[in-house]
């Protein structure tokens, strides 16, 4: 895929409206992960959330089967999170989780399984989510083993390690986090958790999926690593 | 009145503190032996939406400290919610002795069919000198005129209140500056019956952004007893949000009473008063907009910069993390919320909370009481959870919201208490200080019921006992309390400020008319000094303006009433 960055400068310095540069460019390859990413990045920018989802959502209702498109829309959803209410953050989370699950069915992908994955790790143990997140991020494990090793498979560790600890399997997620750790030597989030007492482990775990941080939804890295 | 305890007295050690070593925070609960162990119960709702009803008005355990009969003391009126239950009046006998003498007064009453009582408040609504008591209702309020020979006339058909309102907050303050206190009312819901409902669409249309709620309402008292609605003129008429809480103080210095506006499900507001009758809102240059439960305003010094702050309690929990605010007024007419910075953040599910100098070291400390409902074992949360993530969930609607039976919610929280160690950070000390119980809080009345320098308080519970918290502070320090009486302003003297220097101490307390949800503490104006063996200059700015100085002296009361054209008379004394 071609690199789209320049998009953004170009965009906002020429037009009055730089998110419709974003919106025509995605009605031409609404299946596009970048320009949707960097579509959303856009909007991040310029806090213009409920014209993305809408965009998005529309898209999506016209292309049922784009995989990408449901994901982006899904993160569109993450991305409003923190500048929300408490209560409609949870609103938007589940709202995200239904769009990721519709990624899913058009194509089980690493990213897909990963993504919806870890947005459960943000539900607070009461809601009893840490099964189906553990689910997704086992599905994504398996697949990124099947795969040749990519940097961004080094999150799905932290992220699967981080879902045993929260469901109360702490063997299994220092067994995930030193797997890991073999894979990606030096990996300092690994290093941090596998430090940790189990009280400090609660504690950053709180830290890290705290819905009123915003989430790293970039997706960059994934289009970097194409071989 | 009591003798102030002699110990006070015979610690040296004290003068060698500065302001040093704080005593050991701790508290005894005396409810029972003080004869105040009020069991309130919330209103029973009929017809299948009852569930649901009962849990959205759970509020409404208030009490309001204040000296009815003039003994020197406060005496204690708490309310019920239910039908046909009685509401309270414990007058305080002294030595931590209260006798329940409700149905003697004539004060019981409130709850009728059609009716909920959920707020009090003391005021001298005609300045005769002795506080009148004014009950805030789902329905109408009830005025009571203090006859002064221990009874009390439901004056409530010549004074005007005649607009129905689902009321869950009443304070009693002098915005004009005529000399008359008024009254303010925050209602919770919109002003139609919950219990003769014509619409099931009642509750919030938007969790947090609601803005069908009850808003506020302000009536000016014109004297003669008569309250007339300025809520429009005054310019408050457009808040539409589920108050929840009231808080005035003069937040700017200028001295004319602001406003601070509790909501739940949305946007609390600030309104700065003109001086002209009317008010300003500021929210979105002041704090901006938040989409949070705000559920108390209490306004103090934390940090004895000589502007006063607010502390507002939100909701947060396993499920959700709200945090509380510590509004601190960064005297620009701006404001920070340190709720973080400070470790004043998470009380859990907030409800009242005060300010009091429990070890009277000269910094406001902070109890908050929280807890929505304490039931059995299964947790209300999930099936909440797939109520509300159900697509199209109508949220106004009854019918949308699961029944919650026996089912817990929030509930068996420890409630918190916070020592501020000098205005930049507070500290956790509830269960050393013996107050982190974990009944289904609600209301605080804070005041120094025995006399003995150290501040006591009262706990609301919805549907449990109340607590009453003596003050056993080992190692406390000196104090002086102040009790105005205005005489060209309100002779409750609600809205001066006590300005105090005590070595390296400056702080400022104001009078108020029922800050704090569903509470109103004392009119005694309680200064910790530390280890200040003597005191600085004391300035009382009266609620005009006019400023005068006086001498008091440590551990000591202190009455101070207005004269009009002359200086105050001043008295002091080791007991009330």
């Amino acid at each position: 895929m071609m690199r789209l960055a320049w998009l953004w400068a170009a965009a906002a310095s020429l037009a009055a409206d730089p998110l419709a540069e974003f919106e025509k460019a995605l009605d031409a390859q609404p299946d596009s992960m970048q320009i949707g990413s960097e579509y959303r990045m856009a909007v991040i920018r310029m806090k213009e959330h409920d014209r993305c989802i809408k965009f998005l959502g529309d898209l999506a209702a016209k292309h049922p089967k784009a995989p990408n498109l449901h994901l982006n829309h899904g993160f569109a959803y993450v991305d409003k999170i923190p500048v929300a209410g408490s209560i409609t953050q949870v609103l938007l989370a589940n709202t995200a989780l239904g769009h990721f699950g519709k990624s899913i069915e058009a194509q089980p992908t690493w990213i897909a399984h990963y993504t919806r994955g870890n947005a459960y790790l943000f539900w607070p143990k009461i809601f009893k989510r840490m099964p189906l997140a553990i689910a997704d991020l086992e599905a994504a494990m398996k697949m990124q083993k099947a795969d040749k090793k990519r940097s961004y498979h080094i999150r799905n560790y932290i992220s699967l390690g981080d879902g045993y600890w929260k469901n109360e399997e702490p063997d299994k997620a220092k067994a995930t986090w030193q797997e890991g750790r073999k894979e990606f030597p030096g990996n300092e989030q690994l290093t941090v958790r596998l430090a940790k007492s189990p009280a400090e482990m609660d504690a950053l775990i709180v830290e890290v999926y705290d819905p009123n941080k915003r989430v790293d939804t970039n997706l960059a890295e994934l289009w970097k690593q194409q071989p | 009145m009591r003798r102030a305890r002699a110990w006070w007295l015979l610690i040296p050690a004290l003068a060698a503190l500065g302001n040093g070593p704080p005593g050991r925070v701790r508290f005894a609960e005396v409810g029972e032996k003080a004869g105040v162990r009020h069991i309130h119960e919330t209103r029973k709702f009929q017809g299948k939406h009852g569930d649901v009803l009962g849990m959205f008005t759970s509020g409404g355990a208030s009490s309001a400290a204040g000296d009815f009969d003039n003994d020197g003391d406060d005496d204690l009126f708490v309310v019920s919610s239910d039908a046909g239950k009685p509401n309270k009046l414990y007058r305080n006998d002294g030595g931590l002795k209260f006798t329940e003498v409700g149905v003697a007064a004539g004060v019981t009453g409130g709850n009728d069919p059609k009716s909920i009582v959920a707020d009090a408040i003391w005021f001298d609504y005609d300045n005769d000198g002795w506080s009148d008591l004014l009950v805030a209702r789902f329905g109408t309020p009830v005025l009571y005129h203090n006859e002064r020979n221990g009874k009390f006339k439901d004056v409530t058909a010549g004074a005007g209140f005649n607009k129905f309102g689902n009321t869950i907050a009443a304070i009693a303050f002098d915005y004009d500056r005529d000399g008359l206190l008024d009254v303010m009312f925050g209602n919770y819901f919109k002003p139609v019956s919950l219990i003769d409902l014509t619409t099931t669409k009642v509750l919030p249309n938007d969790l947090d952004n609601a803005v069908n709620g009850g808003g506020v309402t302000l009536w000016r008292n014109t004297g003669g007893g008569k309250f007339v609605d300025v809520t429009e003129k005054t310019g408050l008429s457009k808040q539409s949000g589920w108050t929840l809480d009231l808080g005035h103080g003069d937040l700017n210095n200028d001295g004319w009473q602001d406003l601070y506006v509790a909501c739940d499900y949305g946007t609390d507001r600030m309104f700065l008063n003109n001086g002209d009758g009317t008010f300003r809102e500021v929210t979105e240059k002041a704090m901006g907009f938040d989409t949070r439960k705000g559920m108390n305003a209490e306004i103090g010094d934390y940090d004895n910069d000589g502007l006063l702050d607010i502390y507002v309690t939100n909701i947060t929990d396993e499920y959700m993390k709200e945090c509380n605010m510590l509004w601190h007024n960064n005297g620009d007419g701006t404001f920070t919320d340190v709720s973080k910075e400070t470790n004043t953040c998470n009380t859990l599910w907030g409800w009242g909370a005060k300010f009091g100098d429990w070890d009277n070291d000269g910094w406001l400390d902070i109890f908050a009481t929280n807890g929505l409902r304490s039931a059995s074992k299964e947790n209300y949360i999930p099936v909440l959870l797939e109520a509300i993530i159900k697509p199209n969930m109508e949220f106004q609607e009854l019918a949308s919201w699961p029944a919650i039976g026996k089912m817990t919610w929030s509930g068996y929280q420890k409630k918190v208490m916070f020592r501020n160690v000098g205005g930049q950070v507070f500290k956790d000390i509830s269960a050393e200080a013996g107050v982190d119980n974990d009944l289904d809080g609600r209301g605080l009345a804070v005041a120094d019921f025995d006399g003995d320098g150290l501040l006591d308080f009262y706990q609301t519970n919805a549907d449990q006992p109340a607590l009453l918290y003596h003050g056993q502070t080992q190692g406390a320090g000196n104090w002086v309390q102040f009790k105005l009486r205005g005489a060209a302003a309100n002779r409750d003297a609600v809205g001066a400020r006590v300005s105090l220097k005590a070595g390296p101490l400056s702080m400022i307390r104001e009078v108020d008319g029922g800050n704090g949800y569903s509470g109103q503490s004392t009119q005694w104006l309680h200064f910790g000094l530390g280890g200040a063996q003597q005191m600085g200059q004391i300035e009382v700015r009266w609620p005009d303006g006019r400023k005068e100085q006086i001498r008091a002296e440590i551990n000591s009361f202190v009455r101070i009433e207005e004269v009009k054209g002359g200086p105050a008379k001043v008295s002091v004394s080791k007991n009330r």
